[in-house]
């Protein structure tokens, strides 16, 4: 009988957390699916009976000037997703990936480790004034390559340190059979080691894939211009919408918010059980 | 001769991540060293580090950094904590759906939940104030007061972080053998002993890593203060990210913002110094591995 008390304390305890969780989740949503006159109205309405979709695709008007909307991201939506694809290929079959092999199989340093380990650990705004100088020397500024360039900065270390866990876990006995069979080291790396760690580059290039997509300062100071430039990003479609938008278009902005969570929640979903490996650090075995 | 060649091979797979590290750790840090050094015409001088002892607004800053770090880290780290232990001990069907959910904040963009807080901080429509008046309280500008917006930011840190503190504790709990229980029990221990001799020693590692990854995640923060409340009201909510960015991107002084980037660099390589030195987390995190 005792037993059984707890456990309801549990499961009511859970229940309420999961609440917390998700309620702002949720009070984004049912924002986005009011009208106007829905949201600014008190007390606040928590379920709303008559819903609509125009917060999606209707511009809001401040001082006669349209405004974006949720589905207008949709370029900034491209920017991000062929900005964040090249970063995270390029640094994790490029350069994390061998970095990791050669780490774990050859040169066996662990001051080399430490210093991966800190990179992942420097904060962009620590090093943003020297990448936004040579991103201009270089004539890069408001462009993808520009961008590209810098996300390599966070998501190579990071495969790197992800990858070395990966290697690790392959027997070495499989490497040595390979060397009898004649296999010289490259091939052993690419033809056997690197498809053993398949999972370990899937979930390096997700999570790397989601950070490139969400990132804000980097983006915010290399494709800083106030008109749309070509390669701006989400979260600066979202910092300048929020600006001009703040007291007025609550809607739009939540409708916003909602359409351009969807493809990170999606994949987050999808790719869940890397996740726990990938943010830990390798810390928990997925 | 074996070794060298060994060596020699090792280097050639390690040749991108070394130009790497010329590119992307080696030339900014001069960089940043050249710039704090130098006035804008480029001639040497201490005059940023020595405007640094006087400029109150870092000093505000780095007292807001402590209490944002403080504050959040403690608060992430036993929401995080509490809930793994939670769900550990439910039994239930309905675990996978429960962790699902709580995982949910990790998989959103910081500008989207700094978005979502602004509307739930909201005073007039928000749906927080209106729960607060129903219970009574007065209604709180959690934005808009100068001694309560870093709270606000904090919460909202906390919803966002809270998740990874209970991810990776979460998963240390599951890892320990279910012998220590059953021992326990047969030797008759109280449910308080069993947390304190058994649960708290078997989940250490992933109690440190969750601490070390959640402090760094916090020291890093920019989006949330960027989104949410623009350091405002005031200087209330400047942290060092922030007003390093202001300092470069709003005043255009890259020279002194350098310096505090220098400042700020120091900071977190002391903080993981520290964790290095006086913790196990290396081993936790598999660092020494390399060396088998």
């Amino acid at each position: 009988m005792k037993i059984k008390i707890t456990s309801i304390i549990v499961l009511i305890i859970l229940a309420i957390v999961s609440l917390i969780y998700l309620f702002p989740i949720y009070w984004t949503l049912v924002t986005a699916l009011k009208n106007s006159l829905q949201i600014f109205t008190y007390p606040p309405i928590f379920f709303p009976t008559k819903i609509t979709l125009s917060n999606f695709y209707t511009p809001g008007n401040v001082f006669g000037a349209v405004s974006q909307t949720a589905v207008g991201s949709i370029p900034w939506m491209i920017d991000s997703t062929i900005v964040a694809i090249i970063a995270t290929l390029l640094s994790t079959i490029l350069i994390a990936a061998p970095a990791a092999y050669s780490l774990v199989r050859y040169i066996k340093s662990i001051w080399f480790g430490r210093l991966i380990l800190f990179m992942t650990m420097i904060p962009e705004a620590v090093f943003v004034v020297p990448f936004f100088l040579i991103v201009a020397k270089i004539n890069l500024l408001n462009t993808w390559w520009g961008l590209i360039i810098v996300y390599i900065s966070f998501t190579a270390p990071f495969a790197t340190w992800l990858l070395m866990g990966f290697f690790n876990d392959i027997p070495k006995s499989v490497e040595e059979a390979a060397q009898i069979d004649g296999l010289s080291p490259f091939q052993i790396f690419y033809k056997i080691s690197l498809r053993l760690v398949t999972p370990g580059i899937i979930a390096a290039l997700v999570l790397n894939f989601i950070s490139c997509w969400n990132e804000l300062l980097y983006a915010l100071v290399i494709t800083y211009s106030p008109f749309p430039s070509g390669a701006q990003t989400v979260p600066i479609f979202l910092t300048s919408f929020i600006i001009v938008e703040k007291s007025f278009a609550w809607g739009g902005l939540a409708a916003a918010g909602i359409f351009t969570m969807l493809p990170t929640i999606i994949l987050g979903i999808f790719a869940q059980k890397y996740l726990a490996r990938g943010l830990t650090m390798g810390a928990v075995k997925g | 001769m074996r070794m060298n060649r060994k060596y020699k091979i090792g280097l050639l797979f390690a040749l991108p991540i070394i130009i790497y590290f010329l590119i992307f750790f080696l030339y900014p840090l001069v960089s940043l060293v050249q710039n704090a050094f130098t006035n804008s015409a480029g001639t040497f001088t201490l005059a940023n580090f020595n405007y640094m002892l006087r400029d109150r607004i870092l000093k505000i800053s780095l007292e807001n950094t402590a209490y944002y770090f403080f504050g959040s880290v403690a608060l992430q780290y036993s929401v995080g904590f509490w809930v793994a232990l939670i769900l550990y001990n439910y039994t239930g069907r309905l675990t996978s759906v429960f962790r699902t959910i709580i995982l949910l904040p990790l998989m959103i963009s910081p500008v989207v939940i700094g978005l979502m807080w602004m509307l739930l901080y909201n005073v007039n429509y928000g749906s927080i104030d209106y729960l607060i008046r129903i219970i009574g309280l007065p209604p709180v500008n959690w934005l808009g007061n100068m001694s309560i917006a870093l709270i606000s930011l904090i919460i909202a840190n906390t919803w966002e972080y809270s998740p990874f503190a209970f991810l990776i504790i979460y998963a240390g709990l599951q890892m320990v053998p279910q012998q220590l229980y059953e021992a326990a029990s047969v030797d008759g221990l109280s449910r308080f002993q069993v947390f304190r001799y058994i649960t708290i020693p078997s989940i250490r590692a992933s109690m440190i890593v969750a601490f070390l990854l959640n402090s760094i995640g916090v020291l890093k923060g920019f989006d949330l203060v960027y989104v949410l409340t623009n350091g405002g009201p005031g200087y209330s909510t400047y942290i060092l990210s922030f007003y390093e960015y202001v300092v470069a991107f709003s005043y255009f002084e890259k020279n002194y913002a350098s310096a505090i980037a220098i400042l700020y660099l120091l900071i977190i390589g002391a903080f993981v110094f520290v964790m290095l030195k006086f913790t196990a987390v290396e081993e936790y995190l598999g660092l020494r591995k390399i060396k088998e």
